[in-house]
């Protein structure tokens, strides 16, 4: 915010009016300096992995890394990473929205248990269901495979956020353009695509950047990407100039998902008059397409969620009673769990900060703030743990090199926009109005933070911690590479197995992981369900 | 006694000034109302005083004390001011009984100390509700009871009776009324609309442009309104044109008496004060502007035996011939828009009458004016 240093006064003043006063100096408005300091330190933090890049780089040489960059093995990867992005984005886009549109608009039968089996496929990391198919179908390889399995797997991310923006939409529109003389047709895709194109983009967004930074699910598809050639380059090959050089590429091509998706969504902004409907929309009639779309669900339903875990039991079954280590799934499923919770912990502890500000004191600084999350969102997991891991190694003298501390905080930095998502929209839900109230009510900062806006703000945080929860249970590409010696997450110890194709063992720690995975997602499905309609 | 004090406050937002030297005094006791139309600065003036904004100049000072000014700003929560905003923004995760207990020490949240408050406001027995639960009109009271728990220096109103229906309106707004007077505490209520205003308030300020333009009590306000502005803004006005000359303005509703209050606006005449009104009136002259109430005008049925109207030495109501234009029907009243005939591009006048036929448009009526009326100098 900025003010003037002198007042100016429209018009001429009225005769009658007090004499003129002085041009006064404008008293400043405080934004909270405790609050900035700790943001500020939250945005640095996020920022580190990055910063080592670039230092490592430089220290390369412009050269080095040139060459590097510009070599043939580049421009395969480039044309694998690229090719697979857009079909599956284009993929899930329309799966996902067509899904969202059924459920949320339509008469389908069943839509309440179909909401739910439509996001359950979050609760399955990618490399399970790619796991699930390769393990029963050898031609589910390379590009073929990687896009059916990808698409499967991450369509979700588009299905719940249009799914919210469906039911949260103005149904007023729709009819007026139905009053208009606007067909069924073109009002879906005047105004019903419309209403949902920012939360099309969004999830586009979303799956495109999960697919650049995707390892585990191409490395068992035999697909080769920026990824996994990272994460070679490093670990077996120790080529660290070289692994370097193609996660700078990386990180540019994620910058330019990001600005292509802000330049798409452009500064248009859904605006509603009046206030938020309570009343829904009378279900659009299928009719004689109700069996047909019912089936196309059901198949959705046997492909994502039958496959991976009928996959999963078969080989549990099919490896003998030998395959199930009791002792070691239960302390990898502690220690999974242990690390999500104090990652989430952290990731919303940091976010809370960053999202008060931003809510409540919008201006440069916020702009700022948001600008270094999206660093962090065009970081995948392979390059954040490979510059983190490398730079305790160099610079730390290895001191926390492959530590639980270590690894957490790489959980959290990664998970952060995931967090700041979270609370940002539960922040919402208590208006400053609230606030205000309150301290003229006679209640200090601290106490209305404390009495007020997290007692609002609950429910959302609860969502943001979940969220962190599920993705530290899922992740393994980041764990692989600083996960403390002689400890296995539930994530690496199938991978471990998988890897020796030992697929007996690997599948009950598969359906450990689906099922502690699965708790979080329920709880996140449930507050996506209620913050959709209007909070009165 | 004197509650609030405001004194040359001013409010920019970046490069927009908001509020441009606002003073503003309120009587311990008394409700008085800001009126001013939307995007005159009157919620950021009670923002300012609430100490959510903090003023780029001037001083607010409460019961005596500064809480802003050069010598530094009071917290929103040292204030003790009781704030109902616009949409009553209750507290949505706790009942009512806890609302309104929300800012008393933690011992005294419970009790029945709650309950008279309740009580006071209506809502008796609706304790354990949730804000939810409740009608527009009883979360307004609601947020009253809230407000008035702490025991307030000020109450400040932020428009509360807009999101309300119209009858409702009325009922919410007497009980606010006694409520405040019950427990004698000053009130401060910012509205766009003229009719609550009057109606409510014992003081009415009227912002603009960022300053208080007028503020005197209601009646005061609707009779002798500083300006031809005020005067359109409180009410409905016939402001037509006039040449005044001895103490009579010349209007085409006829010669009209004039108030001798305003003809101090006129400038000194050849006379001096010392010398009586009289005298002042006498040799005052110059083209006016006139304020002629609706409700000043007469519908006469038949056009009386006499003279038209026009400039006549004598002051004897003169008539106006005129054409309905439009009736609009309000039940209690009806208002009627007349173009004088043959006027030519003369103004409407507007005429209020009590009952009567109904008057379709085109219909022949005779108007005639009482005075006094206002004027001011017109340039």
């Amino acid at each position: 915010m900025t003010r003037p240093q002198t007042l100016s006064r429209p018009g001429p003043a009225p005769a009658a009016g007090p004499a003129a006063r002085p041009a006064v100096p404008a008293r400043k408005a405080r934004r909270p300096a405790v609050l900035v300091a700790v943001s500020a330190a939250v945005a640095a933090a996020l920022a580190l992995p990055l910063v080592f890049l670039l230092i490592e780089a430089h220290g390369a040489g412009t050269a080095a890394v040139t060459q590097l960059t510009f070599r043939r093995l580049t421009a395969d990867l480039l044309w694998n990473t690229v090719r697979l992005t857009v079909v599956v984005t284009i993929g899930c886009a329309v799966i996902g929205t067509a899904a969202a549109w059924c459920v949320e608009r339509t008469d389908l039968p069943g839509r309440r248990v179909w909401a739910v089996l439509a996001v359950v496929p979050l609760a399955i990391p990618d490399f399970v269901v790619s796991f699930g198919w390769a393990s029963l179908w050898t031609w589910v390889h390379g590009f073929r495979g990687a896009v059916v399995v990808m698409t499967l797997a991450v369509y979700p991310l588009v299905y719940l956020p249009v799914a919210a923006s469906l039911r949260a939409a103005d149904p007023g529109q729709e009819e007026v353009a139905r009053s208009l003389g606007v067909g069924r047709v073109r009002t879906f895709v005047r105004v019903t695509l419309g209403q949902a194109r920012g939360a099309i983009l969004g999830g586009c967004l979303l799956v495109a950047l999960v697919l650049l930074a995707e390892y585990g699910a191409f490395e068992i598809l035999g697909y080769q990407t920026f990824t996994t050639e990272i994460f070679t380059e490093f670990s077996v090959s120790f080529s660290v100039p070289a692994a370097c050089a193609l996660s700078l590429v990386l990180v540019a091509l994620s910058l330019l998902v990001l600005a292509g998706e802000g330049m798409l969504r452009g500064r248009g902004r859904v605006a509603r008059s009046g206030p938020l409907a309570q009343r829904r929309m009378p279900p659009q009639r299928l009719g004689r397409a109700t069996l047909p779309v019912l089936a196309c669900f059901g198949a959705l339903a046997a492909l994502a969620l039958g496959v991976p875990v009928g996959s999963s039991v078969w080989w549990m079954f099919e490896g003998g009673a030998h395959a199930i280590a009791g002792v070691s799934l239960v302390s990898a499923a502690l220690d999974t769990a242990g690390y999500g919770v104090c990652a989430g912990a952290l990731a919303t502890l940091a976010a809370l900060p960053v999202a008060l500000l931003a809510v409540r004191y919008p201006g440069r600084v916020r702009h700022l703030l948001e600008r270094s999350t999206y660093l962090v969102l065009a970081m995948p997991g392979v390059v954040a743990a490979f510059a983190l891991s490398y730079f305790t190694e160099r610079y730390g003298s290895g001191l926390l090199y492959q530590s639980a501390p270590l690894l957490i905080f790489c959980y959290s930095i990664m998970f952060f926009p995931l967090a700041l998502v979270g609370v940002k929209a539960s922040l919402a839900r208590a208006p400053a109005s609230l606030d205000e109230v309150a301290r003229s009510l006679g209640q200090r900062r601290l106490a209305v933070l404390w009495r007020v806006t997290l007692r609002l703000a609950g429910p959302g945080l609860a969502a943001a911690f979940c969220l962190v929860f599920l993705s530290v249970v899922t992740e393994l590409t980041a764990t692989l590479l600083l996960i403390p010696t002689g400890v296995q997450t539930l994530a690496t110890q199938f991978w471990a197995y998988e890897t020796n194709l030992s697929y007996g063992q690997a599948a009950p720690f598969a359906l450990v992981m689906i099922a502690v995975a699965a708790v979080p997602s329920y709880v996140l499905g449930r507050f996506f369900d209620r913050s959709a309609p209007a909070h009165r | 006694m004197t509650q609030l004090e405001v004194t040359g406050l001013h409010k920019a937002f970046g490069e927009h000034p908001v509020l441009t030297g606002v003073d503003l005094e309120v009587p311990a006791g008394s409700l008085t109302a800001i009126l001013g139309p939307s995007g005159s600065g009157k919620t950021t003036l009670l923002r300012v005083l609430a100490g959510f904004d903090r003023a780029d100049a001037g001083t607010v000072s409460i019961g005596g004390s500064v809480v802003d000014g050069p010598g530094g700003h009071v917290a929103p929560e040292r204030r003790r001011i009781g704030y109902v905003p616009q949409e009553g923004s209750l507290f949505p995760h706790l009942t009512v009984a806890a609302n309104v207990g929300f800012g008393l020490p933690s011992r005294q949240r419970r009790g029945p100390a709650i309950d008279e408050l309740l009580e006071a406001v209506g809502l008796a027995g609706l304790g354990l509700r949730y804000p939810h639960q409740l009608s527009g009109g009883q979360q307004q009271r609601v947020a009253l009871a809230r407000a008035l728990a702490i025991r307030p220096r000020i109450v400040l109103l932020d428009e509360p009776f807009a999101s309300l229906d119209a009858h409702l309106r009325a009922s919410v707004r007497a009980d606010v009324q006694n409520v405040l007077a019950e427990t004698g505490t000053t009130g401060v209520l910012v509205t766009h609309d003229q009719d609550e205003a009057l109606s409510t308030a014992d003081r009415v300020a009227v912002l603009r442009h960022g300053r208080i333009a007028q503020c005197a009590a209601p009646q005061d306000l609707y009779d002798r309104p500083a300006d031809a502005d005020i005067a359109r803004f409180i009410g409905d006005a016939n402001l037509i044109e006039g040449v005044l000359d001895a103490g009579m303005v010349d209007t085409v509703l006829g010669r009209l008496r004039i108030e001798p209050s305003c003809l101090a606006s006129f400038g000194p005449g050849r006379g001096s004060l010392a010398d009586g009104p009289a005298a002042l009136a006498g040799n005052q002259a110059g083209p006016a502007t006139v304020l002629v109430r609706p409700e000043q005008v007469e519908l006469l049925a038949e056009p009386a035996p006499g003279r038209p109207a026009g400039r006549n030495r004598d002051a004897a109501p003169a008539q106006l011939a005129g054409r309905v234009v439009a009736y609009g029907y309000h039940g209690h009243d009806a208002v009627i828009h007349v173009r004088p005939e043959p006027g030519g591009d003369a103004p409407t006048i507007i005429v209020r009458t009590l009952g009567g036929p109904q008057l379709p448009a085109g219909s022949p009526v005779t108007l005639r004016a009482r005075g006094p009326v206002l004027a001011w100098p017109r340039s």
